[in-house]
């Protein structure tokens, strides 16, 4: 009697059970739908070219490139917390590369991070912002990779992550939460500049991936302007990528639109210089943007309101020379070691070298931005193909953790700067972290 | 670091170069150059002046040390840009300073230099010393001195500079 009622009561579950284990499997290994499905592409030289600068705006290279490697062949390793992985080839080779894929095939990788097959991509490339690709831009995209890249036959290297964590399906499941899944489309209240600005900065530029701060399961907390989270400034790979909002200490408040177009145009204003992961993006990808979209960057990002609270009582210069202080700890240090480039002033010179009162890293709260630049210094920044004169030399074998964390602290509470003191056991860490021998270097470069 | 060139780009260089006017050694000079171009370069390169001398080109050892309206300043990481305007002396036109007189010959009377390659740099952040104080402590000494000597001199220049240090009404008069 027992027994029966059990037997009914699961033959009863049972059905559901099975039409929802279908459905779910359904869900996370179907092909999503392209609008490219019945198209044939034609490209011409202009499209290819197009591609090219889509391929700029989107800075594929960056991870799918090693140096003095064939462009596109794939290889650059990133640790995630379940193990590494590598970025793969997507030159036009057909055994090793992307040669086989149809338009269609492409639109689903770069867009919907779902490889030929089902295969969900991991988020590493970051399929959740490139969603916001046009349709036009896609075909310039393909176009590009198929006819203006050098095949290259290089095999990729499979990941080391362990079963079970290894099964792609639960991607699927992440990206209906967290990615976007249309592309971008224009707010009619703004106008056509704003509107490209928007596009570039969450679409291909997919500047969110570095600066905007992450959730619990490793997703960006806002994919637009909609959620105050977006571009609000976060940790990643042992920098902090800084609030590209209106804050006024740690974001772009005191920047003028012309100054951020500098910025991305020559690495450099009056403000900061490029470094750590920025390098990278600037060396590859925002120099090569056209003026008009650069322009179209300031005006959108000038939009994005600050935080008070947040961000704190606004920064205000304070005139001290650092040789008027040789009592405090660390300002023996800043004098001898910083001051040569830096200024006793701490402003720096004009826009070569970066100004270090009032600048974003000795204003926010964290600190390892200007702890990592500190032990390693800045890597070279190319403009027009010209290596920069002036680079931060890395100190890791010259100071002590106590000596960095004390010429920090000094910097980051003096000339109006509110970023406080530095603890010698957080240096500690971050020169573990950033040994290339240590154990559990950071070799992460979630872009 | 990734720099592959899919799509040559060449430098515009054209619009880099500037012409400017420099005050050196109470000379004037005109310069063509950029201006991020370090100091140090164009005293060198472009003015044949070579008694400044590159040594590691990232401001740490100070072998390039000249004056830049009585401040003692690093030349490979001073663009040139920043002193337009502004008085450089460099170690061919020292002894033309007072205090950059007393402090050569104190480094003779001591025989500080023995390779000599980062002595300019040295006699440039003494004599910047003394200009702003002319009777430092010990600590202000540590804090100035810190170019960098491989052959050691070390001992030779805290003598020297020490005694400068020690002695300044009486060699100011002279």
């Amino acid at each position: 009697m027992k027994n029966s009622r059990l037997v009914t009561t699961t033959r009863w579950l049972a059905l559901p059970c099975l039409v929802a284990a279908g459905l779910l499997a359904w869900y996370v290994t179907r092909e999503v739908t392209s609008p490219f499905e019945q198209e044939t592409p034609s490209p011409d030289q202009a499209l290819i070219a197009r591609g090219e600068y889509v391929a700029r705006l989107s800075d594929c290279v960056a991870c799918h490139s090693l140096p003095g490697k064939a462009p596109f062949a794939g290889g650059l390793e990133m640790a995630t917390p379940l193990g590494a992985i590598h970025a793969t080839n997507i030159t036009p080779d057909r055994k090793n590369g992307i040669g086989s894929y149809s338009l269609a095939d492409f639109d689903r990788a770069v867009r919907h991070g779902v490889a030929p097959g089902g295969r969900r991509l991991y988020p590493a490339m970051p399929y959740p912002s490139y969603a916001k690709l046009s349709d036009d831009d896609m075909r310039a995209l393909y176009a590009f990779f198929m006819k203006g890249v050098q095949p290259s036959d290089q095999a990729n290297i499979p990941s080391d992550i362990p079963w079970p964590l290894n099964l792609r399906w639960p991607i699927a499941l992440w990206n209906g939460l967290f990615a976007a899944d249309k592309p971008y489309a224009e707010k009619p209240t703004e106008d056509p500049l704003w509107n490209r600005g928007a596009y570039i900065v969450q679409g291909p530029g997919h500047c969110g991936s570095c600066h905007t701060p992450r959730g619990l399961a490793f997703n960006e907390k806002a994919l637009d302007d909609s959620g105050e989270a977006f571009l609000a400034g976060a940790l990643l790979d042992g920098w902090y990528a800084p609030s590209l909002r209106q804050d006024h200490n740690t974001g772009l408040g005191r920047w003028s639109e012309p100054e951020i177009v500098q910025f991305l145009k020559t690495g450099r204003n009056k403000h900061a210089v490029v470094y750590g992961s920025m390098t990278e993006a600037f060396n590859n990808s925002t120099q090569f943007m056209s003026d008009d979209d650069l322009g179209a960057i300031a005006r959108y990002l000038k939009s994005l309101p600050g935080d008070p609270q947040r961000d704190g009582a606004p920064w205000q210069y304070q005139a001290m020379s650092a040789a008027t202080r040789l009592d405090a700890p660390g300002a023996h240090s800043y004098v001898t070691r910083c001051a040569s480039c830096h200024g006793l002033d701490g402003q720096g010179q004009a826009e070569w070298i970066p100004p270090l009162a009032g600048a974003t890293s000795m204003l926010a709260k964290e600190n390892a931005s200007a702890i990592n630049i500190t032990l390693n210094g800045s890597q070279r920044v190319v403009a027009a193909g010209v290596p920069d004169a002036y680079r931060m030399p890395a100190l890791r074998e010259q100071m002590s953790d106590q000596e960095i964390a004390e010429v920090l602290s000094f910097v980051r509470t003096t000339w109006g700067n509110t970023g406080g003191a530095v603890d010698a056991k957080a240096v500690a860490k971050l020169r573990e972290h950033t040994d290339p021998a240590s154990s559990s270097p950071i070799v992460l470069h979630m872009r | 670091m990734h720099c592959p060139a899919y799509n040559d780009e060449t430098p515009t260089d054209d619009q880099r170069v500037n012409a400017m006017e420099l005050r050196i050694n109470q000379k004037t000079y005109q310069v063509d150059a950029d201006a991020d171009t370090p100091l140090l370069w164009v005293i060198r390169d472009d003015l044949g002046m070579t008694g400044t001398k590159y040594g590691c080109g990232l401001a740490q050892c100070g072998a390039c040390s000249v004056l830049v309206d009585g401040n003692v300043v690093r030349a490979c990481v001073t663009p040139v840009a920043g002193v337009v305007g502004r008085e450089v002396t460099t170690i061919e036109a020292i002894e033309a300073d007072p205090v950059g007189k007393r402090v050569v010959a104190a480094w003779v009377e001591h025989q500080v230099a023995q390779c000599g390659y980062c002595q300019s740099g040295q006699v440039m952040a003494a004599t910047a010393l003394l200009k702003h104080t002319p009777a430092p402590s010990d600590e202000q000494i540590s804090a100035a001195m810190v170019n960098l000597c491989r052959c050691g001199t070390y001992n030779a220049i805290h003598a020297a500079v020490h005694e400068l240090a020690a002695q300044p009404a009486a060699k100011e008069s002279v």
